[in-house]
């Protein structure tokens, strides 16, 4: 039986019917169309459906939807200011943190959440955030130079970021 | 022709579709949705080795939402794989042969809906004998998997060249030895997925995630007899494949079977289940090394014996045995080879082809053994291997043409770079080094289409729109071709837009696998690219009055070599071509496959089967725990010899990923088969690949001088630098803690088992 169900994601209320047995992350890319997050095991062990839940990193195919009823949820569509990306970003892009990109969008999120709970972490502690977020591709040693990069610049950064 | 030459190539170029990634905007297959659409699910036999007698599906279809149920008695055409020696699939199947095997798919409004289907849909079977060992699987009388091939033997390849036997009786000293690699799940984070379409005129539309839209078409053509020109593959995004995601694979044929007969477009996502279980794996092997050598290390002679667990169909086997083979004879000098190399049907899940492709268990096997004879003989396993490494100019026994070869350099610089000599050998430490070599083919020559095709045009505003055949899928081969286009025409790789993975529109293309792409899209891109600034210094040399062969494209601008400051910019000059080329367009094109190869002799293997070699020096420094024999890879230093680099950090990134691969495979990564051959760690929890904590210092040194045959001199660099990672893990653990592990992978347990053991042989 399906309830009825407000979000807010990326700052957008948002007024469903959902069956409450629904994940988050089915909710967010079926209902609402975030394809962003990716499904890759459906058990919490990639890492690929991390959002932002009132900026911490949460695995959404490990969340139901009415948990988090009324909580601030960022997908990763809701990063960038209008047509400026998000510094975490350009970081991926421009480090070669990326190569086919299905893991990406829930390895910025967890670094956003990292970033957001430390602004000065160190390489182990990257490591450590990022820990739950699996890639075959890269080797993770740009997408650890990619979030290091930030926090040496961490002041252009900050500056960025509402939720500091 | 030095890099520095290049404005482009050689350089860190981001990829062209980074932030299109970076911002999740990035369409994968299961992001994909059509109106009407349908989900499909798949069933899978509950028994290793059945005939499946009868499918009842009445009930299924009772179920208020299911739309239609297909299975094995749908498919009317001809069976597919790999290679049409060994075409043995025919998607949902009419007798299993494995737990899992596809026989029934389902489609319904949504996916709950189906899975309940599923569970309404009865089979009969008739339950055969079973046989998953592959040693027992080749014995006389054990269970026929698939009744043609005797024994159950569905690749044999022979390699004999020079005088094995005499010249191991030639020498100064001989080792034998047995190895053995696990399977392993290629672990891409994007499970496979498929989205199918039909309409009335008879034409199928599939997107799917998939290294070759070409072979897809191929392959679909023959199971469900439709020609290839009514059947059009599109590759959206997709999430890596290495190797994996080349073949055809069941739910693929179900979607479109679904869609054939619902007329409305059918999805279908594997789960990370599926994905490991129904699909293929890294071959598991056995492999027997015997190794004669002269007393200073020279070796005389080489006999490789592998065993490949092929599991229950072909996929790429008779390719594979052959690349276990030819690979042994890439990166040392041995002038006497003999090769045995088997594959046997089980009942167990495919193995198919996964980076380094049948390359990296001989591998394995080959470089521990040759530590083991470094240390019988008292020489350092660096002088060792520089002895006996390839060298430019070489040509293997077996035929193979190095043109082009920097593995010496590839030894010296990596033993500089990681203090070889200041850190072998620590006893006490548990700290060690390991060091270990290896190569690969730049593609290697195929039957069928090997070329690769590229179109150029210019757009009226200066921007350039490139057509390749060539399938990205992660690798950043997208990036590639957009660099040489961008080289020729003295542009930025921003400029310009790359249009792939589309079987209906861009040339065709055999697609990602065998390490070809660089080399051979690159190659039909440089040929496009320069038909068109041929085109277009016509017209630049009419508007400056010079002579076509002086016009220079460079920084955006065109002008006449030496008069920089008289330019027109390269968007000026495009729109001009309107009116100054007679109104015709800027269009250049380009195919290109190497003319230095041939396909292998089918009697004796003979022959140069790729343009070019890739090579490669590793070096891992480990630190086991004596007390837990967890083993911590504290770094790994690469020396690749990839010819020039064409993007600096997507090489990197291929060598960095390769090292991360490499952890896992030489001491994480085991797919477990359950006593009925059925996976028991069908998931990301229990089949566990590196994590950014497994993953310590990695430094890459490139080595290469630019090959004659490559773009601009490149080779392969995808697959080559995963072989030697998985040995040089494993003789640094020897070099640690003195313990030689010979059964893949090097779990804390078989390490403890070991120092135990060894502990018990010195108080005897």
């Amino acid at each position: 039986m399906k309830r009825k169900l407000e979000l807010k994601v990326n700052d957008e209320p948002w007024e469903i019917e959902v069956e409450p047995h629904k994940t988050l992350l089915e909710v967010i890319r079926e209902d609402l169309g975030f394809k962003g997050a990716k499904e890759g095991c459906g058990l919490g062990a990639c890492g690929a459906c991390t959002v932002l839940i009132d900026g911490r990193p949460v695995l959404s195919c490990l969340t139901l939807a009415v948990e988090v009823e009324n909580r601030s949820i960022t997908t990763i569509e809701g990063l960038a200011k209008g047509s400026q990306p998000d510094p975490i970003q350009l970081a991926f892009v421009d480090h070669f943190a990326i190569q086919c990109g299905f893991c990406t969008p829930g390895m910025i999120m967890s670094a956003k959440g990292l970033l957001i709970k430390n602004q000065t972490p160190s390489r182990e502690e990257i490591k450590e955030a990022l820990s739950g977020n699996l890639c075959r591709c890269t080797g993770y040693k740009k997408i650890i130079d990619a979030v290091e990069s930030l926090v040496r610049n961490k002041k252009t950064y900050l500056q960025d970021d509402p939720q500091k | 022709m030095g890099t520095e030459s290049y404005s482009v190539i050689g350089t860190r170029q981001p990829l062209i579709d980074g932030l299109v990634k970076a911002s999740g905007e990035a369409k994968f297959t299961e992001d994909l949705a059509l109106p009407g659409m349908l989900i499909g699910k798949m069933l899978g036999s509950l028994y290793p080795h059945a005939k499946i007698l009868n499918v009842d599906h009445s009930k299924a279809l009772t179920l208020r939402g299911v739309k239609a149920v297909v299975s094995g008695v749908d498919i009317s055409g001809k069976k597919y794989g790999d290679f049409a020696s060994r075409r043995d699939q025919n998607g949902l199947t009419l007798k299993a042969r494995y737990i899992g095997d596809p026989i029934a798919a389902v489609a319904a409004l949504d996916e709950e809906t189906a899975l309940e289907a599923l569970d309404l849909i009865r089979v009969d079977y008739e339950e055969l004998p079973v046989v998953f060992d592959p040693e027992h699987a080749m014995e006389e009388g054990a269970p026929l998997i698939h009744e043609e091939y005797q024994r159950n033997i569905v690749a044999y390849r022979r390699f004999d060249f020079g005088d094995v036997e005499a010249a191991f009786r030639d020498s100064d000293y001989v080792r034998e030895g047995r190895f053995s690699s696990q399977a392993i799940s290629h672990g891409v984070i994007e499970p496979r997925a498929a989205l199918a379409q039909y309409d009335l005129s008879g034409k199928l539309t599939i997107w799917t995630s998939t290294q070759s839209p070409y072979w897809i078409r191929r392959d679909l053509s023959l199971i469900l007899n439709i020609p290839e020109s009514k059947i059009r593959v599109i590759k959206p995004y997709v999430g890596s494949g290495f190797g994996g995601k080349g073949s055809l694979y069941s739910y693929q044929v179900a979607a479109s079977l679904l869609a054939m007969k619902t007329r409305k477009p059918i999805k279908i996502c594997l789960s990370r289940e599926e994905e490991i279980s129904t699909t293929c794996l890294r071959a598991p092997m056995i492999v027997y090394v015997k190794t004669g050598v002269k007393k200073n290390g020279t070796i005389l002679a080489q006999y490789v014996r592998c065993l490949a667990d092929g599991g229950a169909y072909a996929s790429s086997s008779v390719l594979m045995m052959y690349n276990s083979g030819l690979t042994c004879l890439i990166p040392y000098r041995i002038p006497n080879f003999k090769y045995d190399g088997y594959m046997v049907y089980t009942n167990k899940p495919i193995s198919g082809p996964m980076r380094g492709h049948g390359a990296n268990q001989p591998r394995f096997a080959i470089e521990s053994q040759l530590d083991m004879i470094a240390e019988d003989l008292n020489i350092d396993p660096a002088e060792l291997r520089l002895k006996n490494a390839t060298q430019a100019g070489d040509t293997s026994i077996s035929g193979l043409v190095f043109n082009s070869c920097e593995l010496s350099k590839a030894i010296k610089e990596t033993t500089k770079h990681a203090e070889w000599d200041k850190k072998r050998g620590q006893t006490g430490s548990n700290r060690g080094i390991g060091l270990a070599c290896g190569g690969f083919v730049s593609g290697a020559r195929l039957g069928g289409h090997t070329a690769s095709g590229c179109y150029v045009q210019v757009n009226e505003d200066g921007g350039v729109t490139v057509t390749t055949g060539s399938s990205d899928i992660g690798q950043g081969s997208r990036t590639i071709v957009a660099q040489v286009a961008a080289e020729e025409l003295g542009l930025s790789p921003s400029d310009i837009t790359v249009l792939s993975g589309d079987s209906e529109t861009t040339p065709i293309d055999p697609g990602t696998f065998s390490s070809r792409v660089t080399f051979y899209s690159g190659n039909a891109t440089l040929i496009a690219a320069r038909e068109v600034k041929a085109q277009l210094s016509q017209i630049a040399a009419k508007i400056m009055k010079a002579n076509a062969n002086d016009i220079v494209f460079q920084d955006k601008k065109v002008f006449v070599r030496g008069r920089v400051d008289s330019y027109i910019s390269f968007a000026e000059l495009a729109k001009k071509t309107e009116g100054m080329g007679s109104g015709r367009l800027i269009i250049g094109k380009g195919q290109w496959a190497p003319t230095n190869t041939q396909f292998p002799d089918r009697e004796t293997q003979y022959g140069n089967v790729s343009g070019a070699y890739s090579f490669a020096a590793q070096i891992a420094e480990v630190e086991v725990d004596p007390e837990t024999g967890q083993v911590k890879v504290l770094k790994i230093t690469i020396g690749d010899d990839c010819g020039t680099v064409i993007n600096l950090s997507g090489a990197e990134g291929q060598a960095e990923g390769s090292a991360a691969m490499g952890i896992g495979h030489a001491l994480m990564e085991n797919i477990i088969f359950g006593n009925n051959g059925q996976i028991m760690n069908p998931s990301f929890l229990d089949f566990r690949i590196p994590t950014a904590r497994d993953v310590n210092d990695i430094s890459v040194l490139e080595v290469g001088s630019p090959d004659p045959t490559g773009p601009y001199g490149a080779k392969e660099v995808g697959e080559g630098l995963l072989i030697a990672t998985v040995p040089a893990i494993v003789n640094a653990i020897y070099d640690a803690v003195g313990v030689r592990i010979t059964e893949l992978p090097a779990t804390p347990e078989k390490i403890l088992e070991a120092l135990e053991k060894k502990k018990k042989e010195k108080y005897l």
